[in-house]
């Protein structure tokens, strides 16, 4: 009821804006009112969109990309990650520096972003395209830039942001290891306003800047933890021998702007992203059975080489 | 047409020389108008100078800056035309064909550039002729101070009549000897036939005689390489601000676009130059990754270097100019040689803004080859050289296919799974293994520890024979192991060298996976 209230309202306003249309505007807003009352059901999915709208700014204007796990996507608002908007992803232990496991799960959600090309800079190459492909992420859509500096590094992400669509761009992709709060204000805002998606891959030198950074707030839309953790074995193999099982990260949302689940941090342990780009949960975890996206081929033939 | 102009140091009370060291003795390099009213001359022992001139200022030399400073006056000369060049120690040439049009005339232009020289103290004499070795007489030997003798081709022979041999550019042995036969003029010279001439005093004085006259060219190599197209902004009023210079190569861009577009053309190199009052020159120098005719984009790439330029009490003219200019068609927007989900794309514009501050070697892109050496299969190229041979790439080969790919642990049952991250050269570990054929169950690299919990492998990669450093390679055999660590992380780790072999085995991380 209080949303009919909201659609009238707004007619209301343009009236205030425009007098010297006062005809032809009130006309209009007639029109409105008696065509809700027809159409009330598609106006209510209207206005909850609407509503939506008001209460994330940023996260309608560009839309959204679900993980397309419920478990995940329940938790953050709007039902996936904001496109158009910066979102910070860290490692865990020693992949603080090395950066594997979150180029990995960056590189899952870059493969889901759609075909264009993304611009991934760092400070030494060293990303693999056979790697990478096999999350998705085909090598040939990545523009690599190697600057040895974060200040080089941000301007680099913040020229991509503003280039944007013109530049054939879905994403940028930076890994910085000091991002000082009005950096990352400077990357939400440029991001915003060109509707690119900005991944930053905290990858620290060394353990002391890693502590020292670690805590920093910063005003990313969301911030995930992501650790390799030991490959599932499979139950009913015991004595598997020594191979490694299906690979999995842990996934912690750190911190989510607008929304975001009860109890922080909220965990989930996934398989690795698959060719498409998409994690899932476990079979022994999920409440469906691990389903993959593309018909499987059986059984792989794993014999030991050599 | 050539003009050249001479300078010394600003007319001061007292004489003032430089001297240079020569033989143990001081001698003096050049002089001012008061010293040489006083009768000194270059040359002269500084002993004897002193004797008749006893409140000589003296100062020493130093030719590799004169030399410098020329060079530069040279440079600024730019503004009147693209062929300038330094001449000997105290001259500088100007090829001003075509170009005294734009100044209004040939008179204008010797006066502009008299008026500016005077604002900078720079003494000067200038001549305009229609071959460089008339210009370099007239200048030396009949210009006044009123003004500089401007003399058509037609009537060179004329204008040297009067001037003495010397003005001909001969070396002093010659001049000596003409004068000592009695032909002091060059007009007297014309009357002698040619060959006598040359017989006597050598093939080069009869040269010299007439490149003088015009009638054997005498082409002037410029300073630095010759733009192809050139277009320039000049200024009432010298601007200093960083604003007025981002229009005004805005402007510029703007200009060089409108005949491009005309001719078809677009631009690979651009060189962007602030010609300040005080007669130095900025440049800015940009490259494009592909030709280009975008006058925003030519301009945004000139801004982001602005701050480099020091305009110095400010910058009278700008001037654009244009090498390697390729043909463009209106409707290629194309990296050359780039991947296909790059070609077709507006990234060129964003590689060349990257690369104009971060350099050009920042910006690659993963090209991926068909080799088995892992560090071969992926390789980071720099764009704008990526490799022709694209029979050598095999794409879509990573792609995921439908009905081969499984979403399981093997990504593809082709191709055994490859870490995210390669290190650029593998890093050795210290590792313990037990069975020669083994993996290790414990290795320590970047001094932390990991027990091995589980690994795959081995799977051997050998050295490409057909290449030269192929099979001799000590690594020249590697059996890659993925192992995962009790933590969880997985790494790519291989052993070089065979377990049987006199060498102990060594071993290797060579890549992270995620």
């Amino acid at each position: 009821m209080s949303g009919a209230v909201g659609l009238e309202r707004i007619p209301l306003a343009r009236n205030r804006r425009l007098p010297a249309e006062s005809d032809l505007v009130s006309q209009r807003s007639l029109v409105t009112k008696s065509s809700l009352a027809t159409k009330s059901i598609a106006s209510l999915a209207a206005l909850r969109d609407r509503v939506k709208r008001l209460e994330h700014p940023a996260a309608m204007a560009h839309g959204i990309l679900p993980f397309d796990v419920a478990a995940i996507d329940r938790v953050l608002p709007g039902g996936g990650l904001v496109l158009g908007a910066v979102h910070e992803i860290i490692g865990h232990g020693g992949d603080e520096e090395d950066g594997a496991a979150a180029a990995g799960f960056a590189a899952g959600i870059l493969a889901r972003l759609g075909a264009g090309i993304v611009l991934w800079c760092q400070k030494r190459p060293d990303l693999y395209g056979p790697g990478l492909a096999a999350y998705g992420l085909d090598p040939a859509r990545i523009v690599l830039v190697a600057v040895p500096r974060d200040d080089a590094i941000l301007w680099a992400l913040e020229e991509g942001l503003r280039a944007g669509n013109r530049a054939g761009l879905v994403a940028v992709i930076g890994e910085i290891g000091r991002l000082p709060v009005v950096a990352s204000r400077r990357l939400q805002l440029a991001a915003e306003r060109s509707g690119i998606t900005a991944l930053v891959l905290r990858r620290w030198r060394d353990g002391g800047e890693a502590a020292a950074e670690r805590g920093q707030p910063s005003v990313a839309m969301t911030r995930w933890r992501i650790a390799a953790i030991p490959s599932a074995v499979p139950p009913d193999l015991p004595e598997i021998g020594r191979w490694i099982g299906r690979p999995r990260w842990r996934v912690e949302l750190l911190r989510c702007r607008g929304g975001g689940p009860a109890v922080w941090p909220e965990i989930w342990e996934v398989e690795t992203a698959d060719a498409t780009g998409h994690v899932c949960l476990p079979a022994e975890l999920a409440d469906r059975p691990a389903e993959p996206r593309l018909p499987d081929v059986g059984p792989i033939d794993r014999r030991r080489a050599g | 047409m050539s003009g050249q102009s001479t300078g010394a140091a600003p007319g001061e009370a007292t004489p003032f020389a430089t001297v240079i060291a020569s033989g143990g003795r001081l001698l003096l390099a050049a002089v001012d108008p008061i010293a040489a009213a006083a009768g000194l001359m270059p040359g002269m022992p500084l002993a004897d100078a002193r004797s008749f001139v006893p409140g000589l200022a003296t100062a020493a030399a130093e030719p590799a800056e004169d030399r410098a400073a020329l060079t530069r006056l040279a440079e600024w000369c730019g503004r009147y035309s693209p062929w300038t060049a330094p001449d000997g120690a105290d001259g500088i040439k100007l090829e001003i064909t075509g170009c005294a049009h734009l100044w209004g005339g040939e008179g204008a232009l010797a006066a502009d550039l008299a008026g500016r020289l005077s604002r900078q103290h720079v003494g000067h004499r200038i001549a305009i002729a229609g071959s460089l070795g008339a210009a370099w007489a007239l200048a030396r030997f009949a210009a006044s101070a009123s003004g500089a003798p401007i003399v058509p081709s037609d009537r060179i022979r004329d204008a040297l009549v009067a001037l003495p041999v010397e003005a001909l550019r001969l070396d002093p042995a010659t001049c000596q000897g003409l004068r000592r036969v009695g032909l002091k003029r060059i007009g007297e010279l014309y009357p002698m036939p040619r060959d006598a001439l040359a017989r006597r005093f050598g093939e080069s004085m009869a040269a010299r005689l007439d490149q003088a006259t015009g009638e054997l060219p005498e082409p002037l190599s410029p300073l630095g390489e010759t733009p192809t197209r050139r277009v320039r902004l000049s200024f009432a009023e010298p601007i200093a601000d960083t604003a007025d210079l981002a229009r005004a190569a805005e402007r510029l861009a703007q200009d060089l676009v409108h005949r491009l577009a005309r001719e078809g053309m677009g631009v690979r190199r651009l060189d962007l130059g602030f010609h300040r009052i005080d007669g130095r020159v900025e440049h800015i120098r940009v490259g494009t990754a592909r030709p280009n005719r975008d006058p925003a984009h030519l301009a945004k790439l000139f801004a982001a270097r602005l701050d480099t330029v020091d305009p110095g009490l400010g910058v009278e003219d700008v001037i654009l100019a244009a090498f390697a200019i390729e043909r463009l068609e209106p409707e290629q927007i194309a990296l050359a040689g780039a991947g296909a989900a790059i070609e077709g794309s507006g990234i060129a514009p964003l590689v060349d803004q990257l690369g104009v501050k971060l350099g050009p070697d920042a910006i690659s892109r993963l090209e991926t080859r068909a080799s088995h050496i892992p560090e071969r299969a992926s390789v980071a190229v720099v764009v704008g050289k990526e490799r022709s041979d694209k029979h050598l790439v095999i794409p879509g080969r990573l792609r995921p296919r439908s009905g081969m790919t499984s979403g399981n642990v093997e990504k593809s049952p082709l191709k055994p799974p490859r870490p995210v991250r390669l290190l650029m050269s593998p890093e050795p570990i210290e590792a313990f293994w037990l069975l020669p054929d083994d993996p290790p169950f414990r290795f320590v690299w970047r001094r932390r520890r990991h027990r091995v919990a589980h690994a795959d492998g081995p799977e051997r990669i050998a050295a490409e024979w057909w290449r030269p450093e192929g099979p001799d390679k000590e690594d020249a055999i590697r059996d890659y192991y993925q192992v995962e660590d009790g933590e969880g992380r997985r790494f790519w780790l291989f052993r070089a060298g065979l377990p049987g072999e006199k060498r102990p085995p060594r071993w290797f991380v060579h890549g992270v996976f995620a």
